[in-house]
């Protein structure tokens, strides 16, 4: 079954992205860089107050300095869910437009449009908003659950029917499998943890935008920074009851997502109802601080007990998971699945219990954030394991490689109903050779560490998913698309709604569709997408470009591949027929080519091409819907060397050594630009990412300002030769050459090897993300015996 | 007022409110999409350009402050040799993914070589101070790297 890599033309090779030179020379444009004539500048009239009831709202002002005005009366009034992924049946809506309730500071409640945005600013400040009562916020969801806590909500909806909100908890899921207390009594140890984490703000570079534009016919095209046109359009079709044929969602460039558009941000709904009242395109683009108020990360709260015997063997583990959702649903209710997926797919617990609560507060709504809760629960879960190892007296290598869930073994790829077997395995080898290459033997015990610097080396595992796919069809969905079509001169263009972040996923797409037909890169075209001229596509997330999408290029590749064999056979006449015919790329002609293997019969595909419209033939072209019936895990490893400065709290990285398995890497140079950025955003993660909110506001503190909200610079990660890349030989059967996904598996096991090094350097584990300074100063505090 | 300076090598005028930043008069008034709108801060440097020949965040910069002088983007630096070789060196590392914060660092890197403060990986791990979210900057630091090599092999700068 594994192919070597260095049978590939395309694959495999390191080569420049399509869109670099658009990129480097700034020629690409975002959605906030498009101008239509006749455009109006929208602004948000947000709630200054984290819990309010709004008793009138005086537009008078604004209406006067002739700008276009809505409020909560003039938009539709049912709840919606700005992400669309889950079923209806499961598919919670609490979310309006705008509104005269609102539960977090910075709710949307009115907007407005104006010829520029000077004007569209003093229009939405001579708005007059006058509060019928002001509530203090429940920022605490355990405060938020207990009963009699006031509720957030009364009634949202799930599946189409009203439901009670009881308790501010949001959406449940429980699940048992096993016997644990019958584990827990076989174990020799018994260990008990509680974390919480950050709640972390994407900070992609590029701040949410809209452009709205009314076309005739009462038609809308829609530019957006989005994963997912498709559910884009599917949302605004639904709350504005306009057919899906009569809104037209264009694919624009994005400038980085990791999950903060996996939902039709709010302004999208807002712009659309403003250019549905103006009947004049509208565009929004939002400030940063208005970006930090539109999304950020859920926080979790653990409580993680587990059972092990004294060889190292698992006998059964409790997970207990509350998530703080913040004020409305963007679909936390999957993440309760995926939280526990991430968690048995982990090691092999044997029994498990599982209590999965997701909580209301007057927070900014939380979303996915790269990882969907996999940073999150492979930290807990690796820190746990390194605590078991250490008390047991075994290898942390060991013990890893001796529970952990591989080759033959159930992977859950985004939760209970999505279930697949998994096929290829690389963690032995990243395990072993990564042990080789961060210079584990020359860790020691932190006891034996002095001095102001100490250092510490660390190891993590995990993975993530590629794909939500699998073989039944559960409560997720997942199915992508994609037409390819040959041109009358023999190049190709190639039409997909599937979104691009920045990773370079359709560039990957690209090299599997060359690598099938021989055809140059350069000579496939990504065309212009938009959800009019294209197939459906779930979104991209879920590390499923590269391998649900890349695999759906490769299908229609081999489709048009066997159609021009058809019409190869036509003009080769001597040939019997079209399984008779191969096509490479012809080093020499330096085009592809179809041939027969073993004599000198060879066409260039461009004469194929062009013979066909010469002759009347038609287009040939392939239309591909696929649905991957698996999810396999991108395995990844992280060895990790820190040093912490002891006098300070600060800590920083000295090696890395990212080990992953994708299985064929089809770009190496884009999978350890994924690998870099993983282990940067994970660095944030563990050390300075959390948006905190007053306590009796409820108002992000630093006033939404980034340089309180920290993210690495270059300045806080290694050098090049310091960031060791190794990837493991392995080939996923049922991805597109071999290969697997791996945007988030890049960052996921990170936060864990950073935290095992420091622990290393300095014997403190710490359960509450982010470890700043004063945090770690404090615990050295407290543990004493410095030796300075 | 009318402001009037150098843009990318060509003379232009300009009607700007006194309170306007050069970052709203480039992308607004002038058609420069190159210059991105980051944070309106001063804080992620997607909205450098280079006034005199220095780095600076043009949301951080009256309009009026341009007047007389040089505005350089990335626009106005296609047919320079370093540029090009640093664009060269940014595609063939992937130091670009989602592209955003490119332009940006582009420009701090090339006016940070030509000035002569970037010598060495600290230097521009110290004088690179834009943000990017997606590459973890190892790649960036190296493609300056390599640029670097390259342009003391040829004894340019």
């Amino acid at each position: 079954m594994p192919v070597a890599s260095t049978s590939y033309r395309f694959i495999g090779k390191r080569t420049p992205r399509k869109d670099a030179e658009a990129k480097v020379t700034g020629t690409l444009k975002y959605t906030n860089d498009l101008e239509v004539p006749g455009m109006l500048v929208g602004k948000i009239v947000r709630s200054p107050y984290a819990f309010a009831d709004i008793r009138r709202i005086d537009v008078s002002e604004a209406v006067k300095m002739g700008a276009i005005v809505i409020t909560p009366d003039d938009v539709p009034q049912r709840p919606f869910n700005p992400r669309l992924v889950s079923i209806e049946e499961v598919t919670y809506k609490d979310t309006y437009v705008l509104t005269y309730k609102p539960r977090y500071l910075g709710e949307p409640i009115a907007a407005v449009a104006a010829p520029s945005e000077e004007l569209a600013q003093r229009a939405a400040e001579a708005i007059r908003v006058e509060f019928e009562k002001v509530h203090e916020p429940i920022l605490d969801p355990l405060e938020a659950m207990k009963p009699g806590a006031p509720k957030i909500h009364e009634k949202i909806m799930k599946g189409g029917k009203w439901i009670d909100v009881e308790n501010n908890i949001a959406a449940r899921l429980d699940y048992e499998e096993g016997d644990v207390e019958r584990g827990f009594a076989e174990a020799d140890l018994l260990l008990e943890r509680a974390f919480k984490t950050g709640k972390r703000y994407h900070m992609q570079l590029e701040p949410k935008a809209v452009l709205c534009v009314p076309e005739p016919g009462g038609k809308l095209t829609i530019y957006t920074t989005t994963q997912t046109i498709h559910n884009t359009r599917i949302l605004v079709s639904q709350l504005f009851d306009i057919p899906a044929s009569r809104i037209n969602v264009v694919k624009v460039p994005i400038g980085g997502s990791f999950g903060s558009s996996i939902q039709t941000n709010y302004l999208v709904p807002i712009a659309v109802a403003l250019c549905l009242k103006a009947r004049k395109p509208i565009k929004i683009a939002y400030t940063r601080e208005e970006d930090m108020l539109d999304h950020s990360n859920f926080v979790f709260h653990f409580k993680i007990k587990i059972g092990t015997k004294n060889d190292g063997t698992f006998t059964g583990a409790e997970f207990v998971n509350v998530l703080d959702v913040g004020a409305h649903q963007v679909q936390p209710y999957p993440l309760l699945g995926t939280s526990l997926g991430w968690f048995v797919s982990m090691y092999k617990w044997k029994n498990i219990r599982y209590r999965g609560i997701a909580v209301y507060t007057n927070k900014v709504p939380g979303c996915a954030l790269r990882g969907y809760g996999a940073p999150e629960v492979q930290w807990a879960v690796e820190t746990m394991v390194d605590e078991i190892a250490e008390k047991l007296g075994l290898d942390p290598i060991d013990i890893r490689l001796k529970n952990y869930v591989g080759r033959g073994d159930i992977f859950w790829g985004q939760g209970p109903t999505v279930r697949s077997v998994i096929k290829s395995d690389g963690v032995p080898e990243l395990l072993l050779r990564g042990k080789e290459l961060i210079g584990w033997n020359k860790r020691v015990h932190p006891d034996e560490k002095k001095g102001r610097f100490r250092r510490g080396i660390g190891v993590a595992r995990g993975f993530h998913t590629s794909s939500a796919g699998g073989p039944i069809s559960g409560e997720v969905i997942d199915y992508t698309g994609c037409i390819l079509k040959l041109n009358e001169d023999g190049t190709l263009d190639y039409i997909t709604a599937l979104q691009d972040h920045g990773g370079g996923t359709l560039d990957a797409h690209v090299k599997i569709i060359a690598e099938e037909l021989g055809v140059p890169p350069d000579l496939i075209n990504l065309a212009t997408a938009t959800t009019e001229n294209t197939l459906y596509d779930v979104c991209t997330h879920a590390s499923r470009g590269t391998y649900a999408g890349g695999e759906c290029a490769r299908r229609a590749a081999q489709i048009l591949k066997q159609k021009i064999f058809e019409v190869a056979v036509r003009i080769l006449e001597r040939v019997v027929n079209p399984d008779a015919l191969k096509i490479r790329y012809d080093d020499e002609l330096r085009e592809a080519v179809v041939y027969v293997e073993g004599t000198n019969i060879k066409i260039p595909l461009r004469e194929v091409a062009k013979t066909a419209w010469q002759r009347n033939w038609g287009t040939l072209v392939a239309a591909v819907t696929y649905r991957a019936t698996s999810a396999p895990p991108s395995f990844t490893v992280y060895f990790v060397e820190v040093e912490v400065d002891t006098w300070t709290g600060k800590v920083r990285p000295i090696k890395v050594v990212a080990g992953a398995d994708v299985g064929t890497p089809i770009n190496p140079d884009m999978v350890e630009g994924q690998l870099h950025g993983g282990f940067a955003m994970a660095w944030g993660m563990a050390f300075s990412e959390n948006t905190q909110y007053d306590p009796v506001t409820g108002e992000i503190m630093g006033r939404m300002l980034i340089t309180d909200y920290k993210i690495p610079t270059a300045g806080d990660v290694v050098s090049p030769e310091d960031f060791i890349v190794l990837l493991a030989s392995t080939y996923e059967p049922a991805g597109p050459f071999g290969a697997k996904g791996l945007g988030e598996a890049a960052m996921n096991p990170a936060v864990g090897a950073i935290l095992n090094a420091v622990y290393n350097a300095i014997g403190i584990r710490f359960y509450e993300l982010p470890v700043t300074p004063d945090k770690v100063i404090a615990a050295l505090r407290e543990k004493g015996g410095l030796e300075w | 007022m009318i402001v009037k300076f150098k843009l990318d090598g060509k003379l232009v005028q300009v009607d700007v409110d006194p309170r306007e930043v050069l970052l709203n008069t480039l992308r607004l008034k002038l058609r420069v999409k190159s210059v991105k709108r980051g944070c309106e801060r001063g804080e992620c440097g997607s909205c450098t350009v280079l006034v005199n020949g220095n780095p600076v965040l043009s949301c951080m910069v009256l309009t009026v402050q341009a007047d007389g002088k040089e505005v350089i983007t990335v626009e106005g630096l296609q047919g320079d040799s370093l540029f090009k070789t640093l664009v060269k060196n940014f595609a063939e590392s992937g130091a670009v993914q989602c592209g955003f914060c490119t332009p940006g660092i582009l420009l701090t890197a090339w006016a940070g070589i030509v000035q002569g403060r970037i010598k060495d990986v600290e230097d521009v791990k110290e004088q690179v101070a834009n943000l990017c979210r997606c590459t973890g900057y190892v790649k960036i630091v190296e493609a300056v790297r390599k640029t670097l090599l390259e342009v003391n092999a040829g004894g340019q700068y």
